[in-house]
């Protein structure tokens, strides 16, 4: 059982770190270093955490818990006007960061108003690709309600946050329903702003869990941080990728941001010790993100074997 | 405390968001600095039409800021040297100065110090008309107050009020007068 993790810590030795937890069948998820601090995001089994804790505290880093590692989620807003951006948008987008996920920001194109609202395919599209969306609304409930339509559509679950307390039956196609954000003018940074923030992030952490528990019930025919590891290994031009995270890890597969037409091939031959390739255990399309190429492993009732 | 005398907000059945929009109209007011400009305030909203409405007295009466208010000006040989006291404004006066002058007869030896040959004194010329200022600041207020995408929006501003009306759907006379109407009731209750 892998383990989901953040350390943060000087740049000095942090190589230790990541070799022992490469040594221990870890994986580096992601890696920011940021002038003299460094930022890793790794997958560690549960059984070994004691050797890396010991490490850590030598080094005199921190480790905590990082419950939404491995995960994209996207933060809606109906558009990216001053109403909705900067403060709720962002600062929801900075927490699920800090526990862990890949969060990625989208303005709706026409998702205003009460009657004028919509979404369309394609950003409809853009959201399923993502392993949870939070959609944020305003401080009308009536609008609330109304907009709806917005969501319905959408495949992984919905998360949505706006102002006034309302139950969640009257909401039936969202997962989850977060009162007291809304439209906010200033930074969250009261305590009770801060518990409404964390809120949203155990409301994530258990839209992820219900989408991990569909998957136990059948499971994918190797695991995501596995096939990210070989293609880093065996598609070298993913490291001169520009994006900070050149794979982007989700529940069911992942996201490599290099063109598809050029590269489908190389991420197809991507072969595994087992003997078999990507292609044969997953598809491979293009990403409605850019012309990134998006992966989705079988899962064992379509491949027939697990590894 | 609210520094206004009257701030009504009233959006029938939406009690939390009439809370919130009072907090956001203050934040809003308070970032353009407009707060001390308005003395009463009626906001009303009717979610279900959708339409908002923001009806506002001011306190006016800011007169124009003359280059005599933002420097010191004095006879000099074949001009007048004009002392700049606050640099804030230095921009605004050249520009000023140009346009009254022409370049080639202002000149800014030092940093605070314009020389304009003239045999006209320029005390009395207009730096910035804050009136003309604090109307397009509210104008922009209002926007950012208004809930989005309520596209269909009509301003009236007067000597000393200002009615706003924003709404999805086209504005009507019928709508505008039962606004109109609305605001009244509020201010006379």
């Amino acid at each position: 059982m892998l383990e989901p993790v953040m350390f943060t810590g000087g740049v000095y030795k942090h190589d230790l770190v990541m070799e022992l937890v490469e040594d221990l069948g870890g994986y580096i998820l992601q890696k920011n270093v940021t002038q003299s601090e460094v930022i890793l995001l790794l997958l560690v089994p549960k059984e070994d955490m004691a050797a890396l804790k010991a490490l850590i505290s030598e080094l005199r880093g921190e480790l905590v818990r990082a419950p939404l590692a491995g995960t994209e989620v996207a933060v809606v807003t109906p558009t990216l006007a001053i109403h909705h951006l900067p403060h709720t948008a962002c600062d929801i987008a900075e927490y699920l960061r800090r526990n862990g996920a890949k969060s990625n920001m989208i303005g709706l194109a026409r998702g205003v108003g009460r009657e004028i609202a919509q979404i369309n395919e394609y950003e409809s599209m853009l959201i399923n690709e993502h392993d949870a969306a939070v959609f944020i609304f305003g401080n009308f409930a009536e609008c609330i309600r109304k907009k709806e339509n917005l969501y319905r559509n959408i495949s992984v679950p919905v998360l949505v946050t706006g102002g006034p307390e309302i139950p969640k039956e009257e909401l039936p196609y969202a997962f989850e329903y977060v009162p007291s954000v809304g439209r906010i003018t200033h930074r969250a940074k009261k305590s009770t702003e801060l518990g409404t923030l964390d809120r949203i992030i155990e409301a994530t952490g258990r839209a992820l869990d219900r989408t991990r528990t569909e998957i136990s019930k059948d499971p994918l025919t190797t695991s995501p941080p596995r096939v990210m590891d070989a293609v880093r290994e065996q598609v070298p031009e993913v490291e001169y990728s520009f994006s900070p995270l050149p794979i982007a890890l989700n529940l069911n597969g992942v996201r490599v941001k290099l063109n598809h037409e050029k590269y489908k091939d190389a991420v197809k031959a991507v072969k595994f010790d087992e003997g078999v390739t990507l292609g044969e255990i997953a598809t491979i399309k293009p990403s409605k993100m850019k012309d990134y190429i998006l992966v989705r492993i079988l899962a064992m009732s379509e491949t027939g074997f697990v590894f | 405390m609210d520094p206004m005398e009257v701030f009504k907000v009233e959006m029938a059945g939406e009690e939390y968001g009439a809370k919130k929009y009072r907090e956001i109209i203050m934040d809003i007011l308070q970032d353009l600095g407009l707060i001390r400009s308005i003395g009463r305030l009626y906001v009303y909203m009717d979610v279900k039409k959708p339409v908002f409405a923001v009806y506002g007295l001011l306190r006016t009466g800011i007169p124009p800021l003359l280059v005599r208010d933002v420097a010191d000006v004095a006879q000099a040989q074949g001009g007048f040297q004009i002392k700049v006291n606050d640099e804030e404004h230095m921009a605004d006066l050249l520009k000023v100065l140009w346009a009254k002058y022409g370049r080639e007869r202002v000149e800014q030896p030092s940093r605070d110090v314009v020389v304009v040959a003239s045999d006209v004194s320029p005390s009395d010329l207009t730096v910035a008309d804050l009136e003309a200022e604090f109307r397009q600041d509210l104008t922009d207020a209002l926007l950012r107050v208004a809930p989005e995408g309520f596209r269909n929006r009509r301003n009236e501003m007067t000597e000393n009020s200002f009615f706003f009306i924003a709404a999805e759907d086209t504005l009507k006379p019928e709508l505008i007068s039962e606004l109109t109407e609305k605001i009244r009731s509020m201010e006379n209750a």
